[in-house]
């Protein structure tokens, strides 16, 4: 088995596989180690059946009871995908309170599977929505922004919002030319016109004449329900600075033949290319067995199969790296059958996510002291963990639609993120607002989301509602199937430096090892901004049901008691809110984990130098959304992805 | 004739690791206790014999009927020691034997072998190591036959008899479970009449014999029988005691009459007692706390249970022919009178419409 290599990247995902293109398109010699499994699309099966399967158990499986001795949610049962990692394996432990039978509070930790995107080659990407926005020149300024703000912050009230935000060491400009690569690598279906972010770089690297889709393959035709949500971006943006009109979001979906992967659309029995071919429904959550969603295994990896220079090792689980005066020296690990194993690489590039990269980091610091003296010479590892603000509104909206065909969303508005905004609202920073499409489309997932506020409280709100049966049953079907109708935003998290990813104290995975321990809160300011972006999504579902129903009245809630009447439908609650308002909103991650080895300028501020280097090590790079000291306001995939593409082109100049 | 496929190692080991890795050897095979303490470390142990899709190059149009069905072991790498698989599905006197699995050419201690089973079917077996047979140390799946002897067993796709439940426990779920689901009010048997009868020829044979044989709407029943056999096991235990105690439950309420066939009003009675009560209060009359204290989780329980087999995937043996999903299908359409669930596109033929997705 070959143990050298030019570069070793552990982790397969947005943070790591750009790398791996990039660095084996240029002749050098890459190894991707991979936890998980390589899970293949059909047509890269002989015989064509995929193991990611259109099975709604398979975005949510049958129930497991969740024993990791000593959290306080031993014994709850819990639902996960097949592409995430078993929680009484390898848990994610945070510190949250537990009611006491007095109606006190005390400090308790619990497991969660929150955090955990997925495990296998792909990564996250294999699940996710797809949503790919750029964050806007502000989110990477956020510091400059306040520092140079006209209007105070809303809700702050011990002045320490803004202590912990840095700007990122790259400006937007600079980073430009690198989201362009990343959305025509990825391949990414959507709209350039209205997104407030500048596109400036035209085809293959060369200057742009201005915004232009010639990043974006075509978007699909959005499904006759979000018509709501357009109409209510549009009336929003209106009463908004700058009247703002709302785009088709870039969504990780190929809607035709993508020349940098080699992957073709299927052919319909005329011959031509089905765009549609992936609008299913089976797609947040759900790995696609067509390979349309552009996951980083079909769009970047899978290309370089056969590539002499290229090797992939899945089911390798890394325990920890060993260095040599700021150098690492091995990078160790278990192969499929649990042997001992190490690899050499002149680079070393981590990249299994936040929480995880953090955890290895933190693990090889405690098998040896001077790792560790070198890896926290500024004492922030862990330190500044971000998630996203984010929630929204839902509601159901006249008439019924077939939402089961449909991608994650249909449309976008940056009205809610322009600097203007947020003198206006006193806000810190902003947030991208999308409408959901595929969410609760299926029957499955619409009565296990019902009422559910996150992964951990599937089922529960269909469950303890016992009168929803047989004619109430049916009366909630005809109130729900096809008409509910959801608007989301993505904002900035508060860096604060004591949210923070440490190793538990006594939980151990199934190897024996320290498992993450996540601990934060939410600032008030944090609050505020939910709560205001969540009435903003709500007023998006109100406008844009009022524009064509006046007098359809959408906040009030529906009663089960009362028979549904399609002559005479009404909202059933305007209901919206923020993450923070969850059961367990402490530990809530959203799937965006972010930050915990921040880059920075200054090597005692930062874990990171602005090439994403570990800054005492030579050649040890961390490249997934733990660089971030601020979360952006977008989902962060495509951000990562650029980011990682700008890494690979440091890490060609120095091999 | 059992026939041998050869999935790859990638196959394999995606399944090996996620679910079997883990620090320290496997115990030797003649050593009970440490091997169910090994099996009870296991998350999801449940998954193994892999019960997978065939390739239709390998066996032509018939892939639909059949699984893929791959025995793993777990030994040392480097261990010489033959293992192989004795069962039902092949001839009971000829053992099949398992090979090394290999990563990037080298021993990863994993044995297996993959063979083809008929969908629909119901096997025993066990490995013979060193000279001696055993149970599965993985698989949780066990019968003990009259004679004491312990074999493992595991069932494919789409099985359709009762496996763990006993008739009378079956029969008063059916009647538990039609007071949740849609598909006993007048209109939705009305429907699923219907959908039966319009099944072509073909169809009608196989999922009107199913309906009639499982005695239930959508399969429902069926389907939770076998969730309790394999996913579920853990809640085998909640059905026996609760399902005795319902029975109790309903002789307090009806004395004069065999539960099953007493009147739905006295079911949705209790039904709704059990919802309303309390961990502990002992509200629902005949009810013995003592055996199980929480009759309101067993509701809840039995919901989950109750609507997710009758809206998954066929495979799982509940909503049959997908009777479930034609019902909302049916129910939901515009004023054209397409529907608004549409969901054959996506899925596999013959199940869906899909010309890509198999």
């Amino acid at each position: 088995m070959i143990d050298k290599f030019d570069v070793v990247i552990i982790g397969s995902g947005a943070g790591g596989a750009p790398i791996a293109r990039q660095l084996v398109e240029k002749g050098k010699s890459v190894l991707v180690l991979e936890k998980g499994p390589l899970l293949r699309p059909s047509y890269q099966v002989p015989g064509e059946r995929s193991d990611f399967r259109r099975d709604e158990v398979y975005a949510s499986g049958t129930e497991k009871i969740l024993r990791v001795p000593g959290v306080a949610n031993v014994g709850e049962s819990y639902y996960s995908s097949h592409a995430e990692p078993d929680i009484n394996d390898e848990p994610h432990v945070y510190r949250g309170v537990k009611k006491l039978p007095d109606g006190s509070e005390v400090p308790a930790d619990y497991a969660t599977i929150e955090g955990y995107t997925a495990q296998l080659v792909g990564g996250g990407t294999q699940l996710y929505g797809g949503v790919s926005l750029r964050f806007t020149p502000t989110d990477l300024r956020l510091k400059s922004f306040n520092a140079g703000r006209r209007t105070p912050l809303q809700d702050d009230p011990n002045g320490d919002a803004l202590a912990g935000v840095r700007d990122w060491p790259v400006t937007y400009d600079e980073l430009e030319p690198y989201y362009a690569l990343a959305e025509e690598l990825v391949g990414i279906n959507g709209q350039t016109k209205n997104q407030v972010k500048p596109f400036r770089t035209g085809p293959g690297g060369t200057p742009g004449p201005g915004p232009s889709d010639y990043c974006y393959q075509r978007p699909l035709d959005p499904n006759p329900i979000s018509a709501f949500a357009h109409a209510g971006m549009v009336a929003l943006g209106q009463r908004l600075p700058g009247n703002i009109e709302p785009y088709r979001p870039p969504l990780a979906v190929i809607t035709e033949d993508h020349a940098p992967s080699g992957r073709r659309l299927p052919r319909a029995k005329n011959g031509q290319p089905d765009r549609e071919a992936a609008k299913t429904s089976y797609v947040n959550r759900y790995g696609d067995p067509l390979g349309l969603k552009s996951n980083t295994w079909v769009s970047l990896l899978s290309p370089l199969e056969g590539n002499p220079n290229f090797t992939l090792r899945p089911n390798c689980v890394v325990t920890h790296l060993t260095s040599t005066e700021g150098r690492v020296s091995r990078v160790h690990y278990f192969d499929p059958g649990g042997v001992r194993r190490t690899v050499e690489g002149k680079l070393v590039v981590v990249a299994c996510s936040a929480v995880e990269s953090v955890r290895l980091l933190m693990l090889s610091g405690q098998e040896d002291p001077a790792f560790a003296t070198r890896i926290n010479s500024s004492g922030l590892l862990g330190r500044y963990f971000l998630t996203h603000c984010f929630g929204g509104a839902r509601a159901l909206v006249p008439g019924r639609y077939d939402k089961s065909k449909a991608l994650d969303a249909d449309w976008a508005t940056d009205c809610c993120g322009t600097d203007e905004f947020l003198e206006a609202n006193g806000l810190w920073a902003g947030a991208a607002i999308y409408n959901n499409t595929s969410d609760q489309a299926l029957p499955l997932s619409l009565f296990r989301t019902h009422g559910s506020t996150d992964l951990d409280t599937l089922w529960k709100g269909f469950m303890y509602k016992p009168q929803m049966r047989a004619n109430g049953f049916i009366n909630f079907l005809d109130y729900e199937f096809g008409r509910g109708l959801s608007v989301s935003f993505m904002a900035n998290q508060v860096p604060q430096r004591d949210n923070r990813v440490e190793l538990h104290p006594t939980v151990k995975d199934k190897w024996g090892r320290p498992v993450a321990y996540v601990l934060k809160t939410w600032h008030p300011h944090d609050v505020y901004l939910m709560k205001l972006m969540a009435d903003q999504c709500a007023e998006i579902l109100r406008l844009g049901v009022a524009s064509s129903h006046p007098t359809y009245d959408i906040a009030s809630d529906y009663d089960l008691n009362r028979k549904y009447d399609r002559n005479n439908e009404y909202g059933g609650s305007l209901g919206s809110g923020g993450v923070y308002q969850a059961e367990n909103a402490l530990a809530r991650m959203a799937n965006h984990i972010l930050g915990g080895a921040r880059f920075g300028t200054d090597p005692t501020d930062s874990v990171l130098d602005p090439n994403c280097r570990a800054w005492e090590f030579d050649n040890l790079y961390v490249t997934d959304g733990s660089f971030m000291p601020t979360s952006g306001g977008a989902n962060p995939t495509l951000t990562i992805q650029a980011n990682a593409l700008r890494v690979a082109a440091h890490l060609l100049k120095r091999l | 004739m059992v026939r041998i496929h050869e999935p790859g190692s990638e196959y394999v080991l995606n399944f090996c690791t996620k679910h079997l890795g883990r620090s320290g050897d496997p115990p030797p095979p003649d050593d009970e206790n440490a091997t169910a303490t090994f099996r009870g470390q296991i998350a999801e142990a449940w998954r193994f014999p892999i019960i997978g899709l065939v390739r239709e190059k390998d066996v032509g149009p018939k892939a639909d009927d059949l699984n893929l069905v791959t025995f793993v072991y777990k030994s040392r790498s480097g261990d010489q020691s033959p293992v192989s698989v004795l069962g039902t599905f092949a001839s009971l006197c000829e053992p099949l034997p398992l090979k090394p699995v290999l990563f990037e050419g080298e021993d990863t201690g994993y044995r297996s072998v993959s063979v083809t089973v008929p969908k629909g079917e119901l096997h025993t077996y066990k490995f013979l190591v060193q000279g001696n047979y055993y149970p599965d140390p993985i698989n949780p799946q066990r019968v003990r036959f009259g004679n004491g002897r312990v074999w493992s067993r595991f069932f494919t796709d789409e099985y359709l008899q009762p496996l763990i439940l006993e008739l009378w426990e079956l029969r008063l779920l059916y009647r538990l479970v039609e007071q949740i689901l849609p598909f006993r009010t007048a209109e939705a048997e009305n429907f699923l009449q219907r959908h039966y009868f319009s099944l072509d020829k073909g169809q009608k044979v196989t999922q009107m014999a199913k309906a009639f044989r499982l005695d239930d709407s959508v399969g429902e029943v069926n389907a939770i029988d076998k969730l309790l056999a394999r996913e579920e096991a853990h809640r085998l235990v909640d059905y026996r005691v609760c399902l005795k105690q319902i029975d109790r439950a309903l002789r307090a309420l009806n004395p004069y009459t065999d539960p099953y066939l007493i009147p739905a009003e006295q079911y949705i009675e209790l039904y709704n007692s059990m919802a309303a009560s309390r961990p502990g209060d002992g509200s629902v009359p005949g009810w013995d706390y003592a055996a199980y204290d929480n009759p309101a989780f067993f509701i809840y329980l039995l919901r989950r249970h109750a609507v997710s087999t009758a809206f998954s995937h066929p495979k799982y043996a509940g909503n049959v022919g997908a009777a479930g999903w034609a019902y909302l299908s049916e129910r939901y359409a515009d004023k054209a009178g397409a529907t608004l669930f549409d969901w054959e596109p996506a899925l596999e033929k013959p199940l869906g419409t899909s010309e890509y997705y198999r």
